[in-house]
């Protein structure tokens, strides 16, 4: 039995302890790759903020290296929060604008919607964080949180994309938590998380729903186990549970990297799950 | 005055009074390491670096964490890194040891084509005693009833200063098995574990929580001494916290390791403390077999 008022405590974390396992991922994920460091890209959000700041406290800023990637539509202050956060962490940044390669494709498929171009973005800046790595000898950092991993929040195979993602397991609200807790800007953890992949855009009026109810509800129903009459029993709006069940339906297919057809008895990660590390 | 009889006789010494009891007090070593996943020869390198560690530090019985040969997460990895229990690199970690007793992790390859998640005692420079893991987790994040064969036996371990019993990880999380290996003679369990941490609102991990709250009800309803080993690092994003620790009969936590980082811990350790806090609590004498009732598992539904 769990009443609502004692979720906020559940999803509460030990913030110096969660830093210490983090920067200990971070660590050890680079030092078993036997590269030099990671590249992250930096929207001035929290999520990408709050990973470069672990992975800065996790193998020194030097080896942390920010990539700001704005479109030509993209909001200002996107690009002036990712340099504060460069700044403040003391890490080595970068500017690429992406706007040449995605209107030379949008050129030829001028008939695409937002939605299009906005995947077109989350991509292209995948590819560019790739290609910097190699260059670099470093790991992409991921930045997606539990929150917008179960409701499929992302684009596939670009900003859900990355070598290492310290941030996972971490509800929305526990990102906001660390975030205070490792002090960064206070611009970037009051403001309303957005794509930015088009103007004016935010998460949660994308969502339909707001991440503070959005955790609650995720908790309860994953991490608790109760069904969707239970959760809406504890006072959450039935409308809201339903629409939540729905996104994590519908985007399962971003949570797998590959589905394969199984032909013989020794199926790649079916009949033989190879561990990486 | 009258001189008692027994001045006239040679002074006995406490030998003769009593009978000769073995010492027993030891200095037992906890290995908090990190393990290579899949790679035995790494893995086997740094458990001599251990063992010269433990050495230095005069550490009489040496503990490593559950698989810490190979790594936990194997998956199908495992038949790759199975050895039976007197496999060359198995006698020359014993042979190195000597005279330190060591208890280690591997993949056992038994009889009929069955791999074992087991422990295995290394003293007088060969392996002397197996313990096959007894409970294996198949839930959540665990998949080990996939690869492994359970064990079949529980069994007491002869170590110089008395007998041990030797639980890994899941096994402690049923209790009969403690008490059995107690009521059978032993005064000190230890437990080699590769538990993945989970963390909350707590000063330490919620899963380190469960783990200390067991030890401590072992060691106190057991009325023994328990050495918990676990193990740090990373397997496929999931991480082991550490905090091996050691537990005084009764439940009082003497030492733990640090948190997230290898650890050498080690403590002396007197079996008596044992006998001592039995001679006030007798829970183990008190034991009863003869209680009827629910003994045979399930009273309803399909047997299992």
């Amino acid at each position: 039995m769990i009443r609502r008022d004692q979720v906020k405590a559940r999803l509460t974390l030990n913030a110096p302890l969660a830093e210490a396992v983090l920067t200990s991922f971070i660590r050890d994920a680079v030092d078993t790759s036997g590269l030099k460091g990671v590249v992250v890209g930096l929207s001035g959000g929290i999520d990408s903020s709050l990973a470069a700041a672990l992975a800065a406290r996790a193998l020194g800023p030097e080896r942390v290296h920010g990539f700001l990637l704005p479109y030509r539509t993209s909001a200002p202050e996107s690009e002036r929060d990712a340099r504060a956060v460069a700044e403040h962490l003391g890490m080595p940044h970068r500017k690429i604008d992406i706007s040449p390669m995605v209107d030379a494709y949008f050129a030829m498929e001028s008939d695409a919607g937002p939605d299009r171009r906005g995947n077109k973005m989350a991509r292209e800046r995948m590819t560019i964080l790739f290609d910097q790595a190699k260059k670099l000898g470093a790991l992409v950092l991921g930045t997606s949180n539990k929150t917008e991993i179960l409701l499929g929040y992302s684009t596939i195979f670009g900003d859900n994309a990355s070598s290492l993602n310290p941030l996972g397991d971490l509800y929305k609200g526990q990102i906001w938590q660390l975030s205070r807790h490792l002090g960064l800007p206070v611009q970037v953890i009051e403001k309303a998380p957005s794509a930015d992949l088009w103007p004016g855009q935010t998460d949660e009026s994308e969502l339909g729903v707001d991440y503070e109810t959005a955790d609650d509800v995720l908790y309860l129903l994953f991490d608790m186990g109760l069904r969707p009459e239970e959760v809406t029993a504890r006072g959450y709006d039935e409308r809201i549970v339903q629409r939540i069940i729905a996104l994590e339906q519908q985007f399962r297919f971003k949570r797998r990297l590959m589905l394969i057809a199984r032909l013989s008895g020794s199926a790649v990660n079916l009949d033989q799950e190879i561990p990486r590390d | 005055m009258l001189a008692s009889p027994r001045t006239r006789q040679t002074p006995r010494t406490s030998s003769q009074i009593m009978p000769e009891t073995p010492p027993t007090l030891l200095t037992i070593g906890l290995a908090q390491i990190d393990c290579r996943l899949g790679d035995v020869e790494h893995n086997a390198e740094r458990h001599l670096e251990w063992i010269e560690k433990a050495r230095a530090a005069g550490v009489d019985l040496l503990v490593f964490p559950e698989l810490s040969l190979t790594g936990y997460r194997l998956l199908h990895l495992t038949p790759r890194v199975a050895m039976p229990a007197n496999s060359p690199i198995l006698r020359r970690l014993a042979e190195a040891a000597r005279p330190m007793r060591v208890v280690l992790g591997f993949v056992e390859e038994g009889e009929r084509g069955v791999l074992h998640n087991s422990v295995v005692l290394l003293s007088d420079g060969a392996p002397s005693y197996i313990h096959r893991k007894l409970y294996l987790p198949t839930y959540g994040i665990f998949q080990e009833e996939r690869f492994f064969g359970a064990g079949r036996r529980l069994e007491l371990a002869d170590l110089p200063w008395g007998k041990m019993g030797v639980l890994i990880c899941e096994d402690l999380w049923h209790p009969e098995l403690a008490r059995r290996l107690a009521v059978a003679g032993t005064r000190l369990i230890v437990v080699p574990s590769a538990s993945p941490g989970r963390i909350g609102a707590g000063v330490l991990p919620e899963s380190h929580e469960s783990w200390e709250t067991l030890t401590r009800s072992t060691a106190l309803l057991d009325t023994c001494w328990v050495a918990y080993c676990g193990r740090v690092g990373w397997e496929e994003g999931s991480f082991y916290p550490g905090g091996s620790h050691v537990i005084r009969p009764g439940g009082e936590l003497v030492e733990r390791a640090p948190l997230l980082e290898e650890h050498l811990l080690v403590a002396e350790i007197d079996l008596r403390d044992s006998d001592r806090l039995r001679w006030r609590l007798p829970l183990l004498d008190d034991e009863r077999f003869d209680i009827q009732g629910p003994t045979q598992g399930p009273t309803e539904g399909p047997a299992r």
